[in-house]
Parts: structure tokens; C-alpha cells; sequence
């Protein structure tokens, strides 16, 4: 009998032996967890596409034929093209090779990389990219040669991976969980991803209102029309229309980061060859229609064409010519062009280029030209206020940039810049140290390719390395993106919840996160069921992070479209229009004008395509977006706007007529009538239906039980704490080296799960333990949102967790630039050096630590000495030193694995080890848990189990946790589950907590109420219980049940801080900052308040004197300066430590040797003699004082400035208040 | 067997001579190292490198070895 193939299906249950048996034997067919692959997808498939397998072209195939073929130039560069010799050159094709062993490895018969050697590694998951140039000298005869140009960083699980499509069986072969995703990147062993990004919509004209356009010169008004025209290789081009004071416009866009302004009539006419007539009619409509009545249209249109008279262009070859001579510099195109050839060339890069991009036909023209036509259509409408500007933040006008799309961009560009800028500069500066040479002799035969290409830097593979490791894009053209950093993030595997997280988060972009406006991080209702509502973090990023939810999907490829002008025409769309909406609107497919109708048509034309779509015929694809937008008054500019395009998101939902999926997008949705729930169907106006409310939920919210019984910003809170909670990574930890990794010992199942728990697999991943919570007000311990564990629980290993700390120790220069070649150090002890026996003892022979081994603080790890080749090329050391690496850390760990890590050449001797340690964290008193509904708390005591209260069955509690939690957090959803969970508990029965299951007539409560019945136990939940201490019965019933707890990887042992005395800053005194390095916590002003407030001086003193900068000083009292003083050098004096040192004010003394004058026998006071031996007398009014070190400081920086600050030190050196008061007075008081 | 019987294995590659001599003295000249033994990560096969050897698994050229858990006694905290 042949296995059966896998089931996918699953439900809420434990199904414990199906987990056993797929866990023992992964399956050789296909995962059980399908809905895992499918979410991360996207990523893939967006990769996938650069180089596509299946016949079509791939992105960058397309963007080859954009960049085009490159023309270079001999002779001086200061003629003319005339006579010289032409170099035409152009990429013909890119291929990128699979991870491979280099050719110089020649030991390794498997010459496969896998990406759990890169992991293991710390290395770069990348294949070989290669392209093939093609070029002919003068038109000649076409030559091929294929060049290297690095390697590049590839995509888990795309097509360029050795995962892609592997078993689960085969993924755990290869050291793989046996659900590895992918859709991420190694780079130099860490796990990175390419951030999804909002975008706006593509090929669609947005109308906007911006104040910020005033400032393009004078006469612009905040009106305008955004077009983001994307190319077939993804890129795009955004193509912007103002509308001026006067009721001109104008065409902007930006290139190579630069903006240009070109009169709209001026592109009209180098489009097509068309006259004034046909432009006033392309935009009012024909004669008769009613716009033409439309004073404000027509004044407009006669003035746009009017003003445009004083350019004199009038055909179409004047204009592009002009438009040419104009651009020629700013394209950069090749001199031997003419200027009309230019102004092609600009249309074809510039204007609307999803209409026509490459050979662009006069067809293609025609669509450019009508779809400026219509822009200035939908800009006059805006201007007039018969249209409602389009929101930008919207989800509606959105779509997602995909990772892949991304770095296809990038290569592009790079592989442009590579020919149009390296290649050049290497042939000119070729040409100008051999003048006499030119592109058809022998030498330049010699030289080209490779000499030549040698000399252009042909790394373009580094450049997206760079890009993934620091999420840094550096572009010439900034790729039409508003932001140039934080593209990537790692992918931390904390957790799989936080994991999984990462592949459907989207990014508004880092330009908005600046923007003190809250516009852009609104949640809108246009974002239901695409957007997670409740998965966002609070803080800075909210609401510019969001999550997708578990249904939404990235349409990644175009989809057929090739039957739906034909069925739109046929349904009756015509190419005459008015600029009126009542009279006409727009039939658009992705950015193209098919027609137009009448609203009522428009309707029809809709709704038809529609059924077919979901009824599968007629050719129209499932995944069309058929966006109708009604005509209105003064609403969203009216038409039919039908997208195929990929970047899309699109959602499933049930299509009533046909009771059959349908796919809808957020531009559609806004003007559909979706009902939640089959009894919200409204008969004739409902088309659709939800599947499940669930679905517009993210995954991670989706595991939230109950999650429709709290209180919003609760369910909030747990999406954060999911992904902070100390969980299981994953199953092939043995194969992983992050940096810092969090393991709990003792994960559990859920008890009270959602279906969509099985359906994503995430008992493979247990993240936290179902606990028996008792809420109760106990011992006091558990005020202020702390929590009692049983000390018994904790002794049964509730809680427990263990950090991996991954040490990659290298002895090789991480310096780039040099390519170290030599070996200059090696492990191991140094030959005949002295080594401690402490330390021999703590390392094996071979230098490296012995695995197994406990490290405290300041044991090392491994030792090295270095080495210098000596004359028969063996490595010796001379210096007989033993160096060492140190544990720094404070906590006891274990040596868990040493990794000895060879380079990829495999002739290199033993240069870096990566050492991963294991730190036990058995859970301590100020350790963070929470439930799953945003009830964190802190862990206060471990309660001996004796003197827990327990239950009349004898039942006592893991945690307790305080009411006070409860009432204004409103998280009913943790006393639902408590109830489900002891339900399920007492009966063996895993509890279904998918949110909106319940309702008024059918209470959650009383649901697993009459479960608990059932059981023998209290209908509510309460119980009787016993004061573990008294044996007494409690004065009330105690709510007790079982609750899912989370550990949270927020731990004491990472974050105490607390010192008396320690580092301080050498100039103030102050203690440093950092916990790293023993510094303090800042008292601050807000703090010293809080101190004064209270009276308490003396704590204040101690906070910002005592246990600060805390300074004894001499200062002199007579000049009350501490600068003047200095201690005295006693001549006699037996060291320099004992003398009982003076100090002196050197400013009050007077000095003895140059002042002759001076008699000695009438010198009063002690002579004293500094440390030039000059003697002095006087000066000796110091004494010493406390100040803070501060004081000092600013004394010295002040009078570096020149600025003198005397103190007074005494009552009587205060200065006199009022008059002087007469001698007389006091004398007749004596 | 009783704890006190415990002899350390003198396993490992080339049973060093040094061995359990050392800690008492308070610091010794040391020797050159002997020869290792390690696991290939990929073959999973045992791996000798002396010094200044090659990273490399003789068997199948893995590139990343593993040292072995050590013979040695290692036991904490038995309570």
C-alpha cells in the first residue's frame, strides 16, 4: 500500500499522535502546515521572479531590455562624432548560479552549499552572478563574452536555493526545521529580510491636494495629479501634474534625483502628431456634449493651449526634438542620437512607462497620450471641486513593494550603472593613455573585454551584499523611494511567533515615522481585512508597522488579461468622451484607457465582469481587481478601474450570487457591500460575505483566545508580548548560531487554542504553560500587577528557559580592504610558553574550551599566539606568548558546542571558532510573564507549596494573580479562557477560543459553565478554598481555572543595575553611564523634585553629592579660589608620599626671590618652597571644603574662558548689605 | 559505581601526558599540542588535525567541525 498523501486538515484538537508521528517521520511528500508556506510566500515568489523557470521573463530580463544598448565613442572627447569609431555594447542576459563550493575548493565532492552551513558558518548564503555582453565595433560582426560579477545574496527556498521545494524529510536531512520557510537572506550568518513597503498604487492617477506644491515656483497650487507608472521590470517612474493659478499644467518628474518641469501640451504633442482641436476635444469632449458648456473647463483648456502658442513647436518631430535637445544631457544618451531620436527616448523613459517601455509603438503612444489626457481631466475636475481628493494612506490607493521586487531594482540599477558609468570611465581613461590606439586596432582587440572590465569595478554582487547586511540602498536614481535606509531587519528568532511576524509585517516607510502629523498612522476603515487592526506595536512605530492579516495575500505575477478589452467593448464602452462624469466615465485596465461609458454602463460593465470572473469563464481572471467607483457629488473621481497587476493584496471572500470564492482588493472593497456574518446579508445590496470575522485578524492576533471579550488596546498589548515571550525557536537549534537565542524547557500545548493554532502548526513551537491561576489577593506579595508562583510548580520546571550566547571568535583582521592572505595568528598555546596551570586547566591541548564546561566570570575561552612563516614556509612563533579570550559575562554559563569553522576554500588552518553558550534561567524573582491577553506581571515570590491556599479537591494554584488586575483592564477574555481551560483540563478536551463564536443568546460563560457542571465543579468558575497557612476557609469563593502563561525573555539577570561606589568619569567625577560597565542610574530632575518635595535633604545629599562627584578640595579663603592652590614641597621631607603636605595659596604669597626688598627678619609666617624650589611666604589661609566634582570642572572651563569665580567660605567674607555703618556706633556699644 | 571510583578516561587523541598532572604546580612551560580528534558537521565522521592543519574533513571536505564533548568530569551543582 502507498502512504496516503499528508493530511493538511486540521482542527482545535490535541491530535497528539498525528504530532508524534509527523514530528518521528517527516513527511517525504509535502508539509502538513501549508498555511506556514503560504504566508511567507509573497517574499518567495517576489524572488522567484528576478529569475523566473518557467518560461516567461524574468524582471530582470526586463530591465535589461530597458537599460538597452550602450554606444562608446573613440577619438577626442571633445569632437564631434563625426568620423570616430563606434563601440556598441549591451547586456544580453544574467544568470545566477545556485550556492556553490568555489572552483579552488578541489577536496569537496558535494559542492553544494546548504544555508545551514552559512548559519554554522557566520558566512553569506550566495551564488555566483554572471552576464553575458554583447558588442560590435562599427556595426560589425556581434561578439559574446560572458563576465563574473560576484555573488550574490539568495533568497531561502526561491528558485536559486537548494531548498526549494525540499520534504519536510529532505529539509531536516539538511539540518532545516522541517517547516523552513524561507523568504529570508543569510548574510555573514544572520537571517535577514527584506521589509515589505507601502507604496502608492501603481498606474493609477491620484488626485492630491499637498500644500508642499505651492513651493515648486510661482503661480502652483496645492492641486495636483500623482501617477505611479511602473515599468515591466518593476521599476517605476512617477509622473506628477500641477495645476496652476491660471489654470495651466504642468508635467513633472524627477530623474537621477532631480526634478524637471515640462509644460503638459508639450508632451501631448510630442506623444502623437495631433492639433489644438484634438487636445480641446480629448479633454472637453465633442461638440454638443454637455461639458462643452462648461465655462470653467473650456476658459482653462482655450489658456493651456493659448499660453503653450509661445513655444512655437507645432509637430510632432518639432517637439520631440525640442523636448530632445533639451534632455539630451540629462539622459545621458549616446552623441551619435539625434535630437528627435532623444526626445523618443524620453517619452519612451519618462512618460507614463507602464503604457510602453521598450520599442515603444505608435499604439503605445496613442495610450500615453489619452491617459495625460485624462489626468488633466481628473486635475481640472480636483481644481473645480467636482472630485474628492485621494488619500495616500489610504490602503485603498496603496500596494505592497515586495522584497524580491525590490532587489531586482537594485540589481538593475547597478548593472546600468555598471556599463553607462564604469565600463565608460575604464575605455576613456584606456583611450587617454593611449591616444593612438582606437576601437578598431590590434591593441584595443587585446584589451577589450578584459582588460578593460578588469579595470571597472565588476563587483556589482558586493553592492547587494551591503545593502541586505545594513538595509542601506545607495542609488543614483533613489529607485522612486522616499527613504534610502532601513530596508532590511533581521529576522530574530526569539520566538516563532515573533519569526513568522516578520514575513507579513509592512512598513509605511521611515520618511513618515519623522512626520509629527498622526494622519498616516490612522487606522482607516478602507484597511479591514488586509490590514490587522490589533497587530500593531504602541510607541513610535504604531500604526506605520502593521501586520497582514492571516488571509490576506500579495499577488506576485499579472495575471491574463488579454481577453478583457474585447469583452469591455463588447459591452459597450466607446472611445468618445466628455470631460462630464455624468455623461462618461473611464473603463481603465492597469493604468490603460479601454473605453468609455455612461455611469449606468459602467455599472453593468462591472457587475458582468464580476460573475464571470468568480464563474470562471469568458477568460477573465479570478484575481481581477474591478474596482466601480459610483458617480457621486463631489466624490472619488467616477469609472471603472480593472487591476491585474502583482504588488496588489487581495483577500478571499464568498460572492453571493455564485456562493463561490471570490478575490477582492482595497481598491474595490471601499464601494463593495461585504457583510461580516451571514445574518448581516442585505438582500440586493450585500454581494459578498465574509468567510470567517476572523480573517481580518493577523495571525498572531488570531492566537489570541477570546481576543472579541477584551478590551482592544489588551489584545494589543499580547501581539506585543507574543513576540517577546521566551518561546522555542525551533527544532534544529543544534544547527543555529544567533547571537542570542531564548529557549523555554517546559513548553506546552494550549489548552484553549484556535483552530488556526493546528492550522499554522505552532505546537511545534510551544511558547509558554498552562498554569492553574488562582485570582485572589493573597499574601500581598501580589500587589501592583505582580504574581506568586508556587514554588513547587517552579521546582517542577514551570517557567523554565535557557539563553544560547553564540561567541564568534576570529583571528583573522576583519579589515576588507586587505585581503589577508597570511596567516598571522593560530589557536592554541604558544609553543614553550608559560600557561597557568588555572588556565591549561580551563582548555583543552588544542586551546579551545572543553565542551561541557562550567565558565564563571573572566575564564577564557580560548587561547592564541601568533605566527610568522619562517623559511621553509611553516608557521612558528617567535614571541612565546599565550594570549587569551575571556567570559566577560557575570552569569555562569556552560560550553554547549566549538565550532571549528574552515574557509569556504578549504585551505585555510583553523582561523575562527564560534563558541555557543548555555545559561540556564530557572525563572527568579523579577522575571516577567503574562497571560495571553496583556496582563503581564512580575514575578515576586516563589510561595512554598504548604502555604498555598488550596481547593475543596485539593487543587492548588501555580500563580496567583491579584483582582486588581481585572477591573479597568476589562480583559474578560483571561476569565473566559480560565473557565474554558479548566473545562478542558477536567474533561481531557482541548477548548476552541476562536473569537465571535459567542453571542448574547449563547454565552461564552455559560457554555463552559455547564462543562464545568459536568465535572463536579461550580457552574462560575469559583471555588471554596483554604488558607494554606490557617488550614482556614477563605471568606469568599476563589476564581480559580487554568490560563495559558507566557515567560517573557525580559529578565532580571539582564537588567539590574545597582551600585554605591564604581567607574566614574575622569572629568566631573559623576558615575559613568551603562549597565554594561557598572554605572549608575541618573537621579534626575524629576527625581530630585520628588526628593525635595518630601523634605528628605539628607537622601538628596547622598543622591547628588555622596554617591555622585563627591570631592574634598583645597581652597584658599582669602581669594576664594580652588585654582590658586598648591600643595608645598618640603625639601627634607623623606618621600614623596609620607610628608605631611601643606597647601598653600600661591596667589595670596608672596614670593621671596624677587623681591630683594625685602628684609627676612620681618617676614611673618612660615616660609614654604614649591616644587621649582622658588620659596614663598604667606598664602596660608586655605582650608579645605566638600564640593561636587562638577563645581571644579566648571571653575577650570570657565577660566579657560577667562572668566574668574571667587567663593566665599565664610559668614564674614559675605559681601556688607546696606550702608556702612559708623565707626562711632560700635565703639560706643564696646 | 561509587563516585570515588570514577577514573578519568584517558580517551581522547593521543592521550596526553600531561593530563591530570597539571593544576597543582601553579603554571608549567607548556608543550606543543597533540593531535585532535573532532566531528565533520556534515559526514559526521571523526576528523584528526594536528597543528596548523587544514579545517577541512578528510572524508567529504566538510568545512565545519565540531569538538567533541569532553571526557573530563564535568558535574554541577549535585544536590
Amino acid at each position: 500500500m502507498a502512504p496516503s498523501a499528508t493530511s493538511t486538515e486540521w482542527d482545535h484538537q490535541f491530535h497528539t499522535l498525528r504530532r508524534q508521528d509527523l514530528f518521528r517521520n517527516p513527511p517525504t511528500d509535502h508539509s502538513a502546515y501549508p498555511a506556514l508556506q503560504l504566508a511567507v510566500n509573497p517574499h518567495i515568489e517576489s524572488f522567484n521572479a528576478i529569475f523566473r523557470g518557467d518560461g516567461k521573463r524574468g524582471l530582470l530580463a526586463h530591465g535589461l531590455a530597458d537599460i538597452g544598448t550602450k554606444v562608446f565613442l573613440d577619438g577626442n572627447d571633445r569632437a564631434g562624432p563625426e568620423g570616430k569609431n563606434r563601440l556598441q555594447i549591451r547586456i544580453k542576459e544574467v544568470t545566477l548560479q545556485k550556492p556553490q563550493v568555489p572552483p579552488s575548493n578541489k577536496l569537496a565532492l558535494n559542492r553544494e552549499i546548504f544555508p545551514a552551513e552559512c548559519r554554522e558558518r557566520h558566512a553569506t548564503y550566495r551564488g555566483k552572478l554572471s552576464a553575458t555582453f554583447e558588442y560590435s565595433i562599427n556595426g560589425g560582426d556581434v561578439i559574446e563574452f560572458t563576465r563574473e560579477l560576484g555573488q550574490v545574496p539568495i533568497m531561502i527556498k526561491s528558485n536559486r536555493c537548494h531548498l526549494e521545494n525540499n520534504s519536510p524529510a529532505l529539509l531536516v536531512s539538511r539540518k532545516e526545521e522541517s517547516e523552513e520557510l524561507g523568504g529570508y537572506f543569510i548574510v555573514n550568518g544572520n537571517e535577514k529580510i527584506i521589509r515589505l513597503l507601502q507604496v502608492n498604487k501603481r498606474n493609477f492617477p491620484m488626485a492630491i491636494n499637498r500644500p508642499s506644491f505651492t513651493n515648486r515656483g510661482a503661480g502652483y497650487t496645492t492641486y495636483g495629479i500623482i501617477l505611479r507608472s511602473v515599468r515591466p521590470d518593476e521599476t517605476s517612474q512617477t509622473n506628477v501634474l500641477h495645476y496652476l493659478k491660471d489654470g495651466n499644467v504642468t508635467f513633472r518628474f524627477s530623474w537621477r534625483k532631480n526634478e524637471y518641469l515640462i509644460p503638459v501640451i508639450m508632451i501631448l504633442k510630442a506623444l502623437v502628431e495631433t492639433n489644438d482641436r484634438e487636445i480641446f476635444e480629448g479633454l472637453i469632449g465633442p461638440m454638443g456634449s454637455k461639458s462643452a458648456q462648461n465655462t470653467f473647463l473650456t476658459d482653462r483648456v482655450e489658456l493651456l493651449l493659448r499660453t503653450y502658442k509661445a513655444y512655437r513647436l507645432y509637430s510632432k518631430s518639432e517637439t520631440r526634438a525640442y523636448l530632445g535637445q533639451k534632455f539630451r544631457v540629462v539622459l545621458g544618451v549616446p552623441e551619435t542620437m539625434s535630437d528627435y531620436e532623444v526626445g523618443t527616448e524620453f517619452l519612451r523613459k519618462i512618460v507614463c512607462v507602464h503604457l510602453g517601455n521598450v520599442d515603444v509603438t505608435e499604439k503605445q503612444d496613442l495610450d500615453k497620450f489619452h491617459m495625460v489626457l485624462f489626468m488633466i481631466r481628473k486635475l481640472y475636475a480636483l481644481a473645480a471641486g467636482e472630485c474628492a481628493v485621494d488619500n495616500p494612506d489610504a490602503i485603498q490607493n496603496q500596494e505592497i513593494l515586495l522584497g524580491g521586487f525590490l532587489y531586482s531594482q537594485i540589481l538593475k540599477e547597478r548593472l546600468d550603472e555598471f556599463l553607462s558609468v564604469s565600463v565608460r570611465t575604464a575605455i576613456r581613461d584606456y583611450l587617454r593613455r593611449h591616444p593612438a590606439v582606437n576601437f578598431t586596432s590590434e591593441e584595443f582587440r587585446k584589451e577589450f573585454p578584459g582588460g578593460i572590465f578588469r579595470k571597472s569595478n565588476e563587483n556589482i554582487a558586493n553592492g547587494l551584499e551591503y545593502f541586505l547586511s545594513t538595509g542601506n540602498l545607495v542609488s543614483a536614481s533613489g529607485l522612486d523611494l522616499q527613504q534610502t535606509a532601513g530596508f532590511t531587519v533581521v529576522a530574530e528568532k526569539l520566538n516563532f511567533l515573533r519569526f513568522i511576524s516578520h514575513f507579513r509585517m509592512v512598513h509605511r516607510g521611515a520618511f513618515f515615522a519623522q512626520l509629527k502629523t498622526t494622519a498616516v498612522r490612522k487606522l482607516l476603515p478602507e484597511s479591514w481585512g488586509f490590514m490587522c487592526p490589533v497587530h500593531t506595536p504602541d510607541g513610535s512605530p504604531c500604526g506605520l508597522l502593521n501586520h497582514m492579516t492571516h488571509k490576506c495575500k500579495i499577488m506576485t505575477d499579472y495575471i491574463d488579461v488579454s481577453s478583457i478589452p474585447a469583452l469591455v467593448a463588447e459591452l459597450g464602452a466607446v472611445e468618445t468622451s466628455s470631460a462630464s462624469t455624468d455623461e462618461s466615465v473611464v473603463v481603465m485596465l492597469d493604468g490603460k484607457i479601454l473605453g468609455w461609458s455612461t455611469p449606468k454602463e459602467s455599472l453593468r460593465i462591472g457587475d458582468c465582469l464580476r460573475y464571470w470572473k468568480v464563474e470562471g469563464s469568458h477568460n477573465v481572471p479570478l484575481q481581477l481587481e474591478i474596482g466601480y467607483v459610483p458617480p457621486s457629488n463631489g466624490g472619488s473621481y467616477p469609472g471603472l478601474y480593472l487591476t491585474s497587476t502583482p504588488s496588489r493584496m487581495v483577500r478571499p471572500v464568498k460572492y453571493l450570487p455564485l456562493q463561490k470564492e471570490d478575490f477582492v482588493g482595497p481598491y474595490e472593497q471601499p464601494y463593495m457591500s461585504i457583510a461580516v456574518v451571514p445574518q448581516e446579508i442585505e438582500s440586493g445590496v450585500s454581494t459578498h460575505v465574509e468567510f470567517d470575522p476572523t480573517n481580518m485578524l493577523s495571525i498572531l492576533a488570531n492566537m489570541t483566545p477570546f481576543s472579541d471579550f477584551n478590551q482592544s488596546p489588551r489584545n494589543m498589548y499580547q501581539c506585543q508580548m507574543g513576540k517577546q515571550t521566551m518561546g522555542t525557536p525551533g527544532t534544529a537549534i543544534r544547527h543555529r548560531t544567533d547571537n542570542k537565542s531564548y529557549r523555554i524547557q517546559t513548553g506546552q500545548t494550549p489548552i484553549v487554542r484556535a483552530p488556526l493554532h493546528n492550522t499554522y502548526g505552532f505546537d511545534n513551537f510551544p511558547n509558554g504553560m498552562n498554569a492553574v491561576v488562582a485570582v485572589i489577593s493573597y499574601t500581598g506579595y501580589d500587589m501592583d500587577d505582580a504574581m506568586i508562583i508556587n514554588k513547587s510548580a517552579h521546582e517542577r520546571g514551570f517557567g523554565h528557559g535557557t539563553v544560547y550566547k553564540t561567541k564568534k571568535i576570529t583571528l583573522k583582521d576583519d579589515s576588507r580592504t586587505r585581503a589577508a592572505k597570511s596567516v598571522a595568528k593560530m589557536f592554541g598555546f604558544a609553543p614553550h610558553s608559560y600557561v597557568s596551570a588555572a588556565y591549561q586547566g580551563m582548555l583543552d591541548d588544542d586551546g579551545l574550551p572543553h565542551v561541557g564546561r562550567m565558565v564563571k566570570e573572566d575564564d577564557v575561552l580560548c587561547a592564541w599566539h601568533t605566527v610568522t612563516p619562517d623559511y621553509n614556509g611553516n608557521l612558528v612563533n617567535l614571541d612565546g606568548l599565550t594570549h587569551y579570550e575571556k567570559y566577560k559575562d557575570s552569569e555562569i554559563g556552560f560550553i554547549e558546542e566549538v565550532r571549528l569553522i574552515g574557509a569556504e576554500s578549504g585551505s585555510e588552518p583553523l582561523q575562527t571558532i564560534s563558541i555557543k553558550i548555555r545559561i540556564p534561567r530557572s525563572p527568579v524573582i523579577g522575571d516577567k510573564f503574562s497571560s495571553r491577553h496583556g496582563q503581564k506581571g512580575v514575578l515576586s515570590q516563589k510561595w512554598p507549596m504548604v502555604d498555598m491556599p488550596f481547593s475543596e479537591t485539593g487543587i492548588q494554584p501555580d500563580v496567583i494573580i491579584n483582582p486588581h488586575a481585572f477591573p479597568s483592564r476589562m480583559t474578560i477574555g483571561m476569565f473566559v479562557e480560565s473557565l474554558a481551560g479548566k473545562a478542558g483540563a477536567l474533561h481531557g478536551l482541548a477548548q476552541d477560543s476562536t473569537p465571535f463564536r459567542f453571542d448574547e443568546e449563547n454565552t461564552a460563560a455559560d457554555y463552559f459553565g455547564h462543562q464545568l457542571m459536568k465535572a463536579g465543579f461550580n457552574y462560575h468558575g469559583n471555588e471554596p478554598m483554604y488558607s494554606g497557612i490557617t488550614g482556614e476557609e477563605l471568606g469568599a469563593d476563589i476564581y480559580i481555572g487554568v490560563v495559558y502563561y507566557q515567560r517573557l525573555r525580559h529578565m532580571v539577570n539582564d537588567k539590574y543595575q545597582v551600585r554605591t561606589t564604581g567607574p566614574v568619569v575622569p572629568t566631573t567625577g559623576q558615575p559613568i553611564k551603562g549597565r554594561k560597565r557598572g554605572g549608575g542610574i541618573r537621579v534626575g530632575e524629576m527625581e530630585r523634585d520628588a526628593l525635595l518635595a518630601h523634605g528628605t535633604a539628607f537622601l538628596l545629599q547622598d543622591r547628588l553629592l555622596n554617591c555622585s562627584d563627591y570631592t574634598r578640595s583645597w581652597i584658599c579663603r582669602r581669594c576664594g579660589s580652588f585654582l590658586s592652590v598648591q600643595p608645598t614641597v618640603s625639601q627634607f621631607a623623606p618621600g614623596k608620599k609620607k610628608a605631611p603636605s601643606m597647601v598653600r595659596c600661591r596667589n595670596c604669597a608672596v614670593r621671596l626671590d624677587d623681591s630683594e626688598g625685602i628684609d627676612l627678619t620681618e617676614i611673618q609666617g612660615e616660609i614654604w618652597e614649591d616644587g621649582q624650589g622658588n620659596c614663598w611666604v604667606g598664602g596660608d589661609q586655605t582650608t579645605q571644603v566638600v564640593v561636587p566634582g562638577a563645581l571644579k570642572f566648571l571653575d577650570v572651563e570657565l577660566a579657560a574662558m577667562g572668566v574668574k569665580l571667587k567663593y566665599r567660605i565664610d559668614r564674614t567674607d559675605e559681601p556688607r548689605k546696606g550702608p556702612m555703618k559708623p565707626l562711632k556706633q560700635i565703639t560706643a556699644a564696646a | 559505581m561509587p563516585r570515588e571510583e570514577y577514573q578519568v578516561p584517558t580517551a581522547g587523541a593521543g592521550a596526553s601526558a600531561g593530563g591530570m598532572t597539571r593544576g597543582a604546580t601553579g603554571g608549567e612551560r607548556h608543550e606543543s599540542r597533540s593531535v585532535m580528534t573532532y566531528i565533520c558537521g556534515d559526514c559526521g565522521g571523526n576528523v584528526t588535525l594536528s597543528k596548523d592543519a587544514l579545517v577541512a574533513c578528510p572524508h567529504c571536505a566538510g568545512r565545519v567541525l565540531y569538538k567533541e564533548r569532553t571526557k573530563r568530569m564535568v558535574q554541577f551543582e549535585a544536590r
